[in-house]
């Protein structure tokens, strides 16, 4: 029997459910399609697909890759590559800085334990972009500008990883770290081969977090990477769109190339993601 | 449940007697884990506050003079002048339209995914690409397609519909944007959503069935009313979400036309970095501060409700 929490009861009502759920999927993947489909196509095609309406808006007419040929063999390669270094950087290290502290705070029971907790997570829940402004004055001081470090240093302290990965970490039973400490374990390898191999879930979430963050990030490298030599892609992007002689051609394939890595990270964690992102939840 | 009894039920994972034992050199060891993160606090949250908040009351006379204190002097200005008071309006307008427009959307997402159907997954993966790929793919792409002799008008004129102006106009701008960013968060917010849907105990539908309630009776007296604390989450973190909206201004409209898209994450930058006048853009990014850590820690409240 169906219960009335569900729409889809009789027949013609699931038909109902899956053609509205289709179409509104459609929707959303339409800018998409349109995208994938115009990093295809040769500049006379694009231009005559664009306006007025053809039935070829979403069919490229041609076929060619000289739009992805011409972009990776310019700078926008490098900031590409610029993009994936510094968010694999910003995934390990902000994996370890963060589980270590959830592991501080989720297994060592001192005094004001909860405190600390509630600054710390606090503290990097509040949305970096709204000090990006100050700090970048900051690093530009120190020399931090242009460089990789000042790139990646934000990225990996991030309120949600942390919160995630303590709830996560309290949920594991203190008797198995009260029996390895018995068995002289240090509190290091209690973390690192006890809670961390345990906690696989929560790690995909927290790194899904990070990921996102940094992969879009786009205020903080606008301040800080002014050269081209560390400039990131989505930077890169954004300049190919406001430039003097537009190429669509050029726009459509850079934006399918950024959107590719975090595409393929959803496909390969689709199980993980619904389930941890939605109890991380953060879009930088 | 208040923040006290849920300090106490963690405190209780171990007798007191333990933790008396261990008590000294765990605080040792924890300032070891906790170490680097306690750096970056520092370094990325601290510093730059305090800087913010002391350049905020300083102004220079040029670029190279010292700057002098100045009191509220910056604030004042802000204040005085009807720019500031437009861009609150604008953000204000910006929040008041998209948070139900997004939620609603969201809400109708998650009750659709919540059933089952053929492509179900590929309908899930659809909603979500746009919320892992750069804010910055979604803006040149809905760029394009907005410019007047672009899809959305040859789509609008083919059926027999005027052409819009949309990025072009004052009247369209701010709700072309809507559109843009609610393409990219819906989805996102939608996982919360049916995350929440999830918890609702079954028992609770199975007892509405046997008294015969259909499906709107359930939505309104069972769904809705125990989607409550998720729903409140969703709009918290959707309020701070919109408030730092950066991306397409920057890209697409730099705050125009007429100032009708000069959304205040914009203008701290603006202020700051085009215009160069640091401590008007310091007083401004301290305002925005003092709104987002207070609507960030009842955010933080929430999610922590959400687990206990």
């Amino acid at each position: 029997m169906s219960l009335p929490n569900k729409i889809g009861t009789t027949r013609p009502r699931r038909v109902i459910v899956a053609i509205v759920a289709w179409v509104i999927a459609i929707l959303f993947a339409l800018p998409l399609v349109w995208m994938l489909s115009g990093s295809f196509r040769t500049k006379g095609d694009l231009f005559s697909s664009v306006y007025p309406f053809s039935p070829n808006i979403l069919i490229p007419r041609t076929f060619t890759l000289d739009n992805y040929a011409s972009l990776l063999n310019g700078p926008f390669a490098l900031s590409v590559f610029n993009s994936i270094f510094v968010t694999t950087v910003t995934v390990i290290v902000g994996l370890l800085l963060s589980s270590m502290a959830a592991f501080a705070l989720a297994q060592m029971k001192f005094r004001g334990a909860n405190i600390v907790f509630a600054v710390i997570v606090l503290s990097f829940l509040v949305p970096f972009d709204a000090i990006a402004v100050p700090l970048a004055n900051v690093f530009r001081d120190w020399g931090l500008s242009n460089s990789y470090i000042g790139l990646i240093l934000p990225g990996i302290a991030n309120g949600f990883a942390i919160f995630v990965l303590r709830q996560f970490f309290l949920g594991i039973p203190g008797e198995l770290a009260e029996a390895a400490r018995m068995d002289g374990l240090s509190w290091w390898g209690i973390f690192w081969r006890i809670y961390l191999p345990l906690s696989k879930p929560a790690l995909i979430g927290a790194g899904f977090t990070l990921f996102l963050f940094q992969w879009g990030a786009y205020l903080w490298p606008l301040l800080v990477a002014t050269k081209p030599s560390v400039q990131l892609g989505p930077i890169a992007l954004a300049n190919l769109a406001t430039s003097q002689e537009v190429n669509f051609g050029a726009i459509f394939a850079g934006a399918v190339l950024l959107t590719i890595v975090p595409l393929v990270l959803l496909l390969v964690f689709q199980r993980h993601f619904t389930a941890s992102l939605a109890s991380t939840g953060s879009k930088g | 449940m208040t923040t006290a009894t849920r300090v106490n039920r963690e405190a209780g994972h171990q007798p007191a007697s333990r933790r008396r034992r261990r008590g000294g050199g765990i605080w040792k060891v924890a300032l070891l884990f906790l170490a680097p993160t306690v750096i970056l606090l520092f370094v990325l949250r601290v510093i730059p506050t305090i800087g913010a908040v002391i350049e905020s009351f300083q102004r220079s006379a040029s670029r190279l003079a010292p700057p002098r204190f100045v009191g509220f002097d910056n604030y004042v200005d802000l204040f005085s002048d009807g720019d500031f008071a437009k861009v609150l309006g604008v953000t204000g307008l910006f929040i008041v339209i998209i948070i139900p427009f997004q939620v609603a959307i969201a809400v109708l997402l998650a009750v659709l995914l919540n059933e089952r159907f053929p492509g179900l997954g590929v309908v899930r993966v659809f909603i979500f690409v746009p919320v892992a790929a750069p804010a910055a793919v979604a803006t040149v792409i809905w760029g394009v397609a907005f410019q007047p002799q672009g899809p959305i008008n040859a789509v609008l004129e083919a059926v027999g519909l005027p052409g819009q102006p949309f990025l072009t106009s004052p009247d369209q701008a701010l709700l072309s944007i809507i559109i843009l960013m609610s393409w990219i968060g819906i989805g996102y917010w939608t996982l919360f959503l049916v995350a929440g849907l999830q918890d609702i105990p079954i028992e609770l539908y199975e007892a509405a069935s046997i008294d015969g309630a259909g499906w709107w009776r359930c939505f309104f007296s069972i769904t809705l009313p125990n989607l409550r604390r998720t729903l409140s989450f969703v709009i918290v973190a959707n309020t701070v979400a919109s408030l730092i909206a950066f991306v397409p201004i920057a890209i697409l409209t730099k705050g125009g036309p007429a100032d009708s898209t000069r959304l205040i994450m914009f203008d701290t930058y603006n202020n700051t970095f085009v215009l160069g006048d640091v401590n008007l853009g310091q007083a401004e990014v301290t305002i925005l501060l003092i709104a987002l850590i207070a609507i960030t820690a009842l955010q933080f409240r929430l999610l922590g409700k959400e687990k206990s």
